[in-house]
């Protein structure tokens, strides 16, 4: 950002020199030469210069000029030779924090507790019932400014951002939801959302659920309880009567059981594994016929895939964790 | 020079010192001379660290009193012999911390086909579990020692069974005496050993003459004495010993016709035996001599087959055992097939209709899942038994890559023929009104500590496998969480 200030006042500086043959200004026209065919150089910079390493568009801010200083609309105002005007101008950093060491930092700062004293005094509501937004990581941050912000400088920022948001949705002024653009992530939790699921001309809800390495995919028809599990009865299935009741949790926590009649098809994996994935395929598939069970669904912990697997054996290990026997020699 | 050997067990010490490395230490620590290997050959192994600690002080360690056991070994007393297969084999039919249920009733020999028994649990009648209990019917896997006393569920499939009976005694009465035959079929834990036994009960309700093999491993395992059956062609095979047990059974069972019957053929037998003997003196004799078990056996069935004899009632567990080869051997040491045992071979033929009862009578095999050799034929026929029944037009064909037993197919041939009286009673889950009336007989019997609503039925219902009665009692009364 620096770097992009100061090649906007350069541009000031070289479009106000024109076409001399000999510069006035000399500290400027050494900068000037200095930085032009390379055009990465950073003043204050002791380090080698170098570019940010993330090049996407998105996190890159937009790059503009200054205007350029129009000489003779500047000329006719009454004054009679270009060399007067020059001795005049001076080189501005557009920004006043140019030479502090994170001026974008400090611009961002200073901008969001300007806004916020302005809209003080708006209706808040508590932050619970604020929309739920990503905000950027202080990584993510970093990399869109290029500049070595501090943990805690940048959590006193988000705070102010924090209490922005918290503003009464319905009185939110423009200005605010433009601002807190620029500090929030570019997909939002909310935004992928998945297909509703069908109930298809059969009657049937299907859902897909996993654990461990099996799968299992389930439909689920009005009925009276009956279980079908590759064809099988529940009880031929699964021997163990946990299995049993896991792999229909779902409709026993929300008291369906006698409701639904289910056909499933389950593979891979053992018996806990495929028990556990008919519990969540089961679950889904519920949703589907009745999407208002979801948080009864979710306190009866049907909703959350388990992503515990077996962890890979590593190198010099006997398994996973376990190390070879201890030999003296 | 030293002598070869010598140099051969110097070679052969260096040998094992280079190879094999744990033992090196305990060869060339004892400083010996280099040339004499034998004291390390012969010296023992240490004990290795750690594998008895040394005795502590003030203990004595040296046990010198004669025949006293190490204190460590078990000091137990053996079971005597015999004992533990006694425990193991033991029926126990009452439970005297389950309550009374107020409200059950016994069956009876006039209520054993009504149809408003249906959905209810009826006791079993005193005399019935004694007769029972004497044919083996009752299991170790079942749950009769739960209870206060034995009670059966009438389901569907028992109605079913008693109305069989009702038939054969119907028919009774003309002149075409009817034989019935049926598989009992379903899956693990559906109740057909206690449907057989509704069956059995039935019989022994209406004085029917029961003859029951409790389980048709026991016949085809070899663990009892078989003797080749003279003049016979093919040759065929008796057990005597297991013959006398089954007489046994049969006169403690139907005692009270035995001793009411007197002889009316004149049996060709190689013991005297007066003209004017009962049937129980007839059986007594074959219990008594277990070599002429096998002609008395003969002689009471030609007593039975005469006419103005009650009807007979076959049974037999555990069908797929005899459905193959048995276990043993004949003179040429090639397995002797089931069909040859004589016992089975009587069962065999009036199951697969070749043989009439001649007074009527049923005949009744049930299947099992869990204690069963492969029996393609058996499982081929039933399927297709199984499939006619529900879905006609979907019925399974026979793989031909599946090795099949001649014998059993021709036997069971008549199963998949649409007009005969040799079908397949499939028992399936009970709907949920028996099992409500088995829940509540549960809850009454103070074994099942839950309000019976339709919730809790339904559930256990669903969980059960759709109603599966083994299932559902597994799940309520014996494993309480």
């Amino acid at each position: 950002m620096s770097s992009r200030e100061l090649s906007r006042s350069l541009w000031k500086a070289v479009d106000s020199l024109g076409s001399r043959s000999r510069p006035q200004c000399e500290w400027t026209t050494r900068r000037a030469q200095k930085s032009f065919p390379p055009s990465v150089a950073r003043c204050i910079s002791t380090t080698t210069a170098r570019r940010a390493d993330v090049t996407e568009g998105e996190i890159q801010e937009p790059f503009t000029a200054a205007p350029p200083i129009r000489f003779e609309a500047d000329a006719e105002d009454g004054k009679k030779g270009d060399r007067s005007m020059l001795r005049t101008l001076r080189v501005v950093p557009a920004s006043p924090s140019y030479f502090s060491a994170k001026p974008t930092f400090t611009d961002d700062f200073l901008a969001l507790s300007a806004l916020l004293r302005k809209v003080a005094t708006l209706p808040v509501i508590s932050p619970a019932e604020a929309p739920k937004v990503a905000w950027k990581t202080i990584f993510q941050y970093r990399i869109m400014t290029n500049e070595p912000v501090k943990t805690q400088r940048y959590h006193k920022m988000m705070h102010m951002v924090r209490r922005l948001n918290c503003i009464n949705p319905s009185v939110v002024p423009e200005e605010v939801t433009q601002a807190l653009l620029r500090y929030k992530k570019a997909s939002q939790p909310g935004d992928i959302k998945p297909k509703p699921g069908v109930i298809d001309e059969l009657g049937r809800a299907k859902g897909v659920g996993r654990r461990k390495t099996s799968s299992a995919v389930a439909w689920l028809v009005e009925g009276e309880g009956e279980v079908l599990v590759n064809g099988k009865s529940l009880s031929q299935f699964f021997g163990r009567l946990h299995h049993r009741e896991s792999a229909v949790w779902a409709l026993k926590a929300t008291q369906r059981l006698d409701k639904y009649n289910v056909f499933v098809l389950v593979q891979g994996g053992g018996l806990t594994g495929q028990a556990e994935a008919m519990m969540l395929a089961v679950a889904k598939s519920l949703l589907v016929h009745e999407p208002a069970l979801k948080p009864a669904v979710r306190r009866a912990g049907c909703v959350t895939r388990d992503p515990r697997k077996v962890e890979r054996k590593k190198a010099g290990h006997v398994k996973a964790r376990k190390m070879p026997t201890w030999v003296k020699r | 020079m030293p002598p070869s050997t010598c140099l051969r067990s110097l070679s052969q010490l260096s040998l094992d010192a280079s190879t094999h490395r744990s033992i090196v230490p305990r060869l060339l620590h004892p400083r010996v001379a280099c040339f004499s290997t034998s004291a390390t050959h012969y010296a023992q192994a240490p004990k290795k660290k750690g594998t008895t600690a040394a005795p502590k002080k003030g203990v004595k360690s040296l046990n010198t009193k004669k025949g006293k056991q190490a204190s460590g070994g078990d000091s137990g007393k053996r079971p005597a012999q015999g004992e533990r297969k006694a425990l193991r084999k033991r029926i126990v039919l009452s439970n005297n911390n389950a309550l009374e249920v107020s409200s059950l009733k016994d069956l009876s020999k006039e209520s054993a086909f009504s149809e408003q028994n249906e959905g209810q649990v009826m006791g079993l009648p005193e005399h019935v579990v004694d007769a029972l209990r004497a044919v083996e019917a009752f299991k170790t896997t079942q749950g009769w020692s739960l209870f206060r006393r034995p009670a059966v569920l009438m389901r569907k499939e028992a109605i079913q069974v008693a109305k069989l009976f009702k038939e054969v005694e119907d028919s009774a009465s003309g002149q075409q005496k009817k034989t019935l035959r049926r598989i009992l079929s379903g899956e693990r834990m559906s109740g057909k050993s206690t449907l057989l036994l509704q069956g059995l009960t039935i019989g022994f309700l209406r004085d029917w003459f029961v003859i029951s093999l409790p389980e048709a491993q026991d016949i085809v395992n070899a663990h009892t004495d078989y003797a080749p059956l003279p003049k016979s062609e093919p040759m065929q095979y008796t057990q005597d010993t297991y013959t006398a047990n089954l007489l046994q059974q049969i006169l403690k069972s139907n005692g009270s016709f035995l001793e009411s019957a007197k002889l009316i053929t004149k049996p060709d037998l190689p013991l005297p035996l007066s003209a004017k003997a009962t049937l129980k003196e007839l059986v007594a004799l074959g219990i008594a001599n277990p070599e002429v078990s096998w002609p008395v056996f003969v002689a009471l069935w030609n007593e039975l087959s005469q006419p103005g004899r009650p009807p007979i009632l076959l049974a037999v567990d555990g069908l797929s055992h005899m459905m193959g080869d048995s276990k043993y051997m004949s003179a040429d040491v090639k397995p002797v097939h089931a069909y040859d045992l004589t016992i089975i071979r009587l069962f065999i033929d009036h199951l697969s209709g070749q043989k009439q009862l001649p007074n009527g009578g049923i005949v009744l095999g049930a299947t099992s899942q869990s204690n069963a050799p492969t029996s393609p034929a058996l499982d081929f026929c039933v399927g297709v038994a199984e499939a006619q029944q529900k879905t006609p037009d979907n019925v399974p064909q026979w793989n031909p890559y599946k090795k099949v037993d001649v014998r059993v197919m021709e036997a069971l041939k008549d199963l998949n023929s649409e007009k005969s009286d040799f079908d397949v009673i499939k028992v399936g889950g009970l709907s949920k009104e028996e099992a409500r009336a088995i829940m509540e007989y549960y809850a009454e019997s103070g074994m099942l500590r839950h309000q019976i609503n339709d919730r809790f039925v339904n559930e256990k219902w669903s969980l059960a496998g759709m109603g599966n009665i083994g299932e559902l009692e597994k799940a309520s009364v014996r494993l309480r969480l």
